[in-house]
């Protein structure tokens, strides 16, 4: 990777850490982009562990990080480049939203007219304006997290870290905030997350990296992620007027693992193990008169490849 | 795929110098302990013996009192009014520390709080430095900061001669208070890092100092030996005091004075390890 293009990235290279006996994460090497890109693992993966090393919070017993080309030994450039927001609520107690902001954005060394101004920005941000200067004790968990957010993104850094951030947020809040991770991505931002609601990481995410036991499995967008499982065909999912006639047509092809009629008769799930080929297949049936209503994959998501990957039984932790 | 194009503006303008930073979180602890009313109230409390001194000093020199008693002076103020002044005051200070010194770190640590500190340019060092300048700032207040008062109000009174002679004591009363601060300060701060319960914290605190005085005389009872007194906080304190205020009759019983000395830059340098492990971004729980 070139100079040029680590300081665009959140860059591991070969990262461990290790807290005395206790694994934290091994051998971690990736490389994230601007846009959103959601951490996904069981508990104990080693998630909070990624994101300690990403804002500098601890440093890692092996290997390399640069954020945006910072290092961690550059504490001043670094805090400033990132901002954190943890999954604990973590109020002094007393504070109203606006103090809470406020008083993190002095320890950036921000003067007081600036900090003001940020704080007030920040909050209008995550849409608290009328609350600002009522006590947090006093927020609902939506306007908790929401106040969170605002002190994560408060001193305008380049990278947001963003550990559970949808937790306790009610849908109309979640849709707010997803639209909001949304636009600091469109601004050229990176906005790392973690999440256990994992269809709501595939319908936010730009990429995602999926951690278990301290080892990172996969990395990428999902569907890069998903073709590169071999050891489980890709499902498909066709409708179509004449499921009977299309499931012989392609059962004709040796890629083809399965073919299942819908219960409802109204199309088939094909498992293949040649996604591209079957693609091209399905041009030729289209043709010779089979009417296709639509085509989608069916394990084509970050649960399934969660489930492939980690497997069913860590995904109900 | 997704195309993100930098459009967004990073702060770059003025900062203020990083040794200020500290003082933020002083601030905030501040603000919250100034909202407790039994703070305000000791506090008060701890003005009246100063203020009864500095009276009774004003009294001590006036001349028409003086007639009507028919005397040169009521008192000899001495290196042994200074060390009484001192001994009451360091207990005002303590009282002052049980109930401000348990609130400092644990609502921190219990909210998991010190992320979000530490992910900003902020060390731990500043961090700590912080909450003991609210502890450092109040006990002077109550203890060397009066003492020197009643030193230049004494000196005003009786002259330059007296000041010039009496200078020492001036050091003296900086000195003694700066070791009660000091360990009081750090103690109550490593208790608060390490119980995350405040009012645990503050019965550990006055556990500290009266189980560890109790049990002292008790191994020196039992035992039949003076070496009890090394765990008991206050006569450490007090042992220290007496030789920086001259006072050899009235050291408490119990150990050489040069231990005292040691014991008690063992128990800070111990409560400074306590925060150094304490103080940290991140909790590692095992098991």
């Amino acid at each position: 990777m070139s100079g040029q293009q680590a300081d665009q990235r959140i860059v591991f290279e070969d990262v461990s850490k290790f807290y005395g006996e206790v694994l934290g994460v091994n051998r971690v090497s990736i490389s994230i982009p601007a846009g959103i890109t959601s951490l996904v693992g069981p508990n104990g993966s080693g998630k909070t562990t990624l994101m300690n090393l990403m804002t500098g919070l601890v440093r890692p017993t092996r290997g390399r990080i640069s954020v945006l080309g910072i290092p961690p030994d550059d504490p001043e450039r670094l805090f400033h480049t990132v901002g954190y927001c943890t999954q604990f609520d973590s109020f002094p107690k007393g504070l109203t939203g606006y103090q809470f902001v406020y008083s993190y954005l002095r320890l950036f060394g921000h003067p007081h007219l600036v900090a003001d101004r940020l704080a007030t920005q920040a909050i209008e941000r995550v849409n608290l304006a009328e609350a600002a200067h009522r006590q947090i004790a006093g927020y609902s968990k939506g306007m908790r997290q929401r106040i969170k957010l605002a002190q994560a993104m408060s001193h305008q850094p380049s990278a947001l870290v963003l550990d559970e951030p949808l937790n306790g947020l009610d849908p109309l809040i979640r849709a707010e905030t997803i639209a909001l991770f949304r636009s600091l991505a469109q601004e050229g931002r990176h906005v790392v997350i973690s999440s256990h609601v994992l269809h709501e990481v595939d319908a936010i995410s730009d990429q995602v990296v999926l951690l278990s036991n301290g080892y990172v499995v996969a990395e990428g967008q999902i569907h890069g992620v998903r073709e590169e499982i071999r050891e489980h065909p890709m499902q498909i999912l066709v409708r179509c007027n004449k499921p009977g006639d299309f499931a012989s047509r392609v059962f004709q092809q040796d890629y083809l693992v399965e073919a299942r009629i819908l219960p409802d008769g109204q199309g088939v799930l094909v498992k293949t193990r040649d996604a591209d080929s079957f693609y091209l297949l399905l041009n030729r049936i289209a043709q010779s008169g089979i009417n296709i209503e639509s085509v989608a994959p069916a394990d084509d998501d970050v649960l399934s490849v969660y489930e492939y990957l980690i497997g069913t039984e860590e995904s109900t932790k | 795929m997704a195309v993100h194009k930098r459009s967004y503006h990073a702060y770059a303008g003025r900062l203020t110098p990083p040794w200020s930073r500290f003082l933020i979180v002083s601030r905030y602890a501040f603000q919250k302990a100034l909202s407790s009313k039994l703070l305000i109230v000791v506090f008060a409390l701890s003005f009246f013996y100063p203020l009864g001194c500095a009276l009774a000093l004003y009294m001590n020199h006036n001349e028409r009192l003086l007639a009507m008693f028919n005397t040169s002076s009521f008192f000899a103020v001495d290196a042994r009014f200074f060390f009484h002044f001192q001994s009451v005051q360091g207990l005002m200070a303590f009282i002052l520390t049980a109930l401000v010194g348990p609130s400092l770190v644990s609502p921190d640590l219990a909210n998991h709080a010190l992320p979000l500190y530490f992910c900003r340019p902020f060390s731990r060092a500043e961090y700590v430095l912080g909450k003991l300048f609210v502890l450092i700032s109040l006990l002077s207040l109550v203890t060397w900061i009066p003492g020197e008062l009643l030193f230049v109000i004494q000196s005003s009174l009786a002259g330059a001669s007296w000041m010039w002679t009496n200078l020492w004591m001036a050091g003296s009363i900086v000195l003694g208070s700066a070791i009660e601060i000091l360990v009081f300060s750090l103690l109550a701060v490593a208790l608060s890092a390490w119980i995350k319960r405040k009012l645990a914290a503050g019965a550990a605190l006055l556990g500290v100092f009266f189980f560890g005085a109790g049990f002292g005389q008790a191994i020196n009872a039992v035992l039949r030996t003076r070496n009890g007194s090394l765990i008991d906080l206050a006569n450490l304190i007090a042992g220290v005091e007496s030789q920086l205020f001259r006072q050899y009759t009235l050291r408490p019983i119990g150990i050489p004075t040069d231990w005292a000395w040691l014991v008690l830059l063992a128990i800070s340098a111990f409560c400074l390890l306590l925060l150094e492990k304490k103080v940290r971004a991140y909790e590692v729980v095992r098991g």
